[in-house]
């Protein structure tokens, strides 16, 4: 069939094509469609699920691979962070089954905390990675990672970047399954870590990593016959291309495909007769360092341009322009032209990401600000739509670090700013993944703090995943529903509200209030389905008795209330969720409902 | 080769609508090549999407290098004018979500394009899609405007061939109306 894939759906495709048995993962863009797109597929002997968290879902992809089936368990870069107890360990033990790691990176980054390389992360983990720069090299890469990871019995990291990962190109394939028959498990002393086992294979673990090089090198890519040489990875290898168009003669390429174990032959060929080499690569300096070390070994002195000195950016994603820049700096003498001259863009500011309209976050921010009205207040904040809460006029976010750290890290605070209130905020997905830990060492520790779970049924940021406070299942099929209520009041803590964000602001506030003045910790369920969920068949509109205060947008920040030409406020109908929040904050009761759209 | 950027804001129908044009490529038998800002910007950010045709390199627009550039809201066109050149056509939703901290009005916007650009066209693609029942496709009265326009170089089945490939069926029903109505009215 021909198709456009994104290079998520590219992965997935072939995951199945390939004989993927248990497909594992955590949402996290960029990685969030390999997940999605295989739970589109169904047959016998393939399962799919959204875990909790990442380590769960590494954990399971591994005992579904000592079982001797094909595994794939997928997540982001910061995602790899929480895995990498499991992970660490599994490269020491091994598996049996064919065993997938898929990271997305984020450099940019365009929706991440941070612009951390897997590919560092995998020499750290001694472990293979694949890099690949396009959806259609992704396609054809699943199948050597898997016969790789069956040969040499180690997982294999599948590092893909948001620009492969996000982008779409026209694939033709073959959609035919080839069906993996699973051996089961079977038993072996080697499957049990322990400190003595752990030294042996090690030992064995680098023996593997030497063998499998040559092999792995076949997988890099030479083109040109140009005496100056550009060592390239991932993406940026288009960016390459495309920037030496037209000079292709003064150029070679050498295009890093698996930037873990690396080849020593294929860069020693490659550099036999370069007079120059110039590494373009995002984030770290993975295949520069590596590069330079078989270089050194070998008695190679070649000038060499990258990041350590400072020809490449550490930080950001490279594009065309910037990689055409460079190249031009390092190469000035060789005459190439800078990019032709083009309309620059006058300075405007940035559209800041904002709550939609109609967020039922929007409101219970604004109740517990209500509510804290007056108090010395610290607000802690997490990873999801909620870290959004930090933007005006809300600014309910002082501190966001990572998934879980709004209710630990108001531990802390607490500890020290004794007299002030701590109030944390954590989403319902978040709050599984890895709140209710904290939220357990809170309780222990007799931290008092106030937690909020943001719980809008769905895990909204990544694009509406199911969690176990829903009970769906990733295919939609029922699964068993995990009450937060229950589960907080079932490990002891008395204080425990459940409110819908868009009842009664006022007496919400009243509420809220109540349960913040306790001197102990408590927990505050809001509980409304996400906005995008819910399909309302009204809409509020702005009549007559509006005098242009402007209080529904300083309160608010609604993007659905807006200043036409001549200054007055409206409603834009088609962005209105009819929430109504912002009704609460009219003087002149101004806002109506309009049934029917 | 022909490349083409869309921007918008988050919610508009950006990312829909860059599928479409590559289907609608696709299906004319070329390679399509496309990247997208996804994720955090899609809550009433800006997205931006690249669509390359024909042999491409990477998914990346480089600068001054689009033919043509559909903007679905003009601050965001305005953003991306670097990516395109003085003879570049530019497609223009007549949409401002003026945001927060807004320097510019609407005018001068419409001003500073007419200067540096020779093929503007605007269309009212929000009006006309909620005027014709489909307040939210205001991207496939886009489409359909630009195509009836021959600022695109396809026909009006096939934009409905494409849609019906790429929509649940449903909402495919309500963007044919749509497009078949732009094609009899606008």
């Amino acid at each position: 069939m021909k198709k456009v894939l994104m290079g998520n759906e590219a992965v997935a495709y072939s995951l199945y094509i390939n004989g993927v048995n248990v497909a594992v993962g955590y949402p996290g863009t960029p990685s969030t469609e390999v997940i999605e797109t295989l739970k589109n597929f169904s047959d016998d002997h393939f399962y799919v699920e959204w875990s909790v968290n990442e380590k769960v879902a590494l954990e399971i992809a591994a005992g579904a691979s000592l079982a001797g089936a094909r595994s794939v368990v997928t997540m982001k870069q910061v995602g790899l962070n929480v895995a990498a107890d499991p992970l660490l360990s599994l490269s020491i033990i091994g598996i049996e089954g064919g065993m997938i790691v898929f990271v997305a990176d984020d450099p940019g980054p365009h929706s991440s905390q941070t612009e951390q390389d897997t590919r560092n992360f995998a020499r750290f983990c001694n472990l293979p990675v694949f890099d690949p720069s396009s959806p259609k090299e992704a396609f054809s890469l699943v199948k050597e990672a898997y016969e790789v990871s069956e040969k040499y019995k180690l997982p294999v990291i599948f590092r893909m970047t948001t620009r492969v990962c996000h982008s779409n190109e026209t694939l033709e394939f073959e959609f035919e399954r080839r069906k993996k028959e699973v051996t089961g498990f079977e038993e072996r002393p080697q499957w049990v870590i322990l400190p003595g086992l752990s030294y042996i294979k090690h030992v064995e673990l680098e023996e593997k990593l030497t063998e499998m090089k040559s092999e792995l090198g076949k997988l890099n890519i030479v083109e040109g016959d140009g005496q100056i040489g550009i060592v390239t990875s991932g993406v940026s290898y288009f960016y390459v291309k495309e920037a030496i168009k037209g000079f292709e003669d003064l150029f070679s390429i050498l295009k890093i495909t698996v930037a873990h174990p690396i080849d020593d032959r294929t860069i020693l060929e490659f550099c036999a007769d370069k007079k120059m080499l110039i590494f373009i690569e995002e984030l770290d300096p993975v295949v520069e360092e590596e590069t330079k070390l078989v270089l050194f070994e070998n008695r190679i002195y070649i000038p060499t341009y990258g990041k350590r000195n400072g020809y490449v950016p550490y930080a950001g994603e490279l594009d065309v322009d910037k990689v055409k820049r460079i190249i031009f700096d390092i190469t000035k003498e060789e005459g190439l032209l800078l990019p032709r001259t083009f309309i620059k863009a006058p300075e405007i500011p940035r559209r800041q990401s904002q709550l939609c309209a109609g967020c039922p976050h929007r409101s219970s921010f604004l109740i517990v600000k209500s509510a804290c009205k007056g108090k010395d207040v610290i607000y802690t904040g997490d990873i999801g739509c909620y870290t959004l809460g930090f933007a005006k006029p809300i600014s309910a976010t002082h501190t966001c670090l990572c998934m879980g750290a709004s209710v630990t890290m108001a531990q802390g605070l607490k500890i020290i700013e004794n007299k002030k209130k701590i109030v944390a905020f954590i989403g319902d997905s978040t709050f599984f993944h890895s709140g209710i830990t904290g939220l357990v060492n809170a309780y222990y520790n007799r931290h008092n703090i106030t937690v909020c779970v943001l719980d809008n049924l769905t895990t909204g940021m990544t694009g509406f995943q199911p969690h176990p406070g829903v009970g769906q299942k990733v295919n939609g099929e029922n699964g068993q529903r995990v009450e937060i209520a229950d589960l907080v009041k079932g490990m002891g803590i008395k204080n425990v509200l459940i409110i819908d964000p868009y009842d009664n602001f006022d007496l919400c506030v009243q509420k809220v209030r109540e349960f913040i003045e306790k001197d102990e910790l408590s927990v505050i369920i809001f509980r409304h389905k996400c906005a995008n969920l819910e399909k309302n068949n009204y809409y509020y509109r702005i009549n007559e008795k509006c005098t242009n205060c402007k209080a529904c947008i300083s309160a608010t920040g609604c993007p659905a209330i807006g200043e036409d030409e001549n200054k007055n406020i409206f409603i834009d109908q088609v962005l209105c969720n009819a929430c109504g929040l912002c009704t609460n904050f009219c003087p002149n009761m101004a806002i109506e409902k309009v049934v029917e759209r | 080769m022909k490349n083409i950027l869309i921007a918008g804001v988050g919610g508009q129908g950006n990312i829909l609508l860059s599928r479409v044009i590559c289907q609608l490529y696709m299906n004319r038998g070329c390679n399509v090549k496309t990247a997208e800002n996804i994720g955090m910007s899609q809550r009433g950010g800006s997205v931006v999407s690249f669509v390359r045709i024909g042999d491409s390199f990477g998914p990346i627009i480089p600068d001054g290098q689009a033919d043509i550039l559909i903007g679905l809201e003009m601050y965001e066109a305005l953003r991306n004018v670097s990516k395109v050149n003085a003879n570049s056509i530019i497609v223009l939703n007549k949409r401002y979500i003026k945001p927060r901290a807004a320097s510019i009005e609407e005018k001068e916007i419409l001003n500073y394009l007419k200067i540096h650009f020779n093929h503007i066209y605007y269309f009212d693609a929000y009006h006309i899609a909620i005027d014709l029942g489909a307040p939210k496709a205001e991207n496939i009265a886009m489409l359909a405007l630009a195509c009836k326009n021959l600022l695109l170089p396809f026909s009006k089945d096939e934009i409905l061939t494409a849609l019906s490939e790429l929509l649940p069926k449903g909402i495919f029903d309500m963007n044919k109306i749509l497009v078949e109505k732009i094609y009899e009215k606008y």
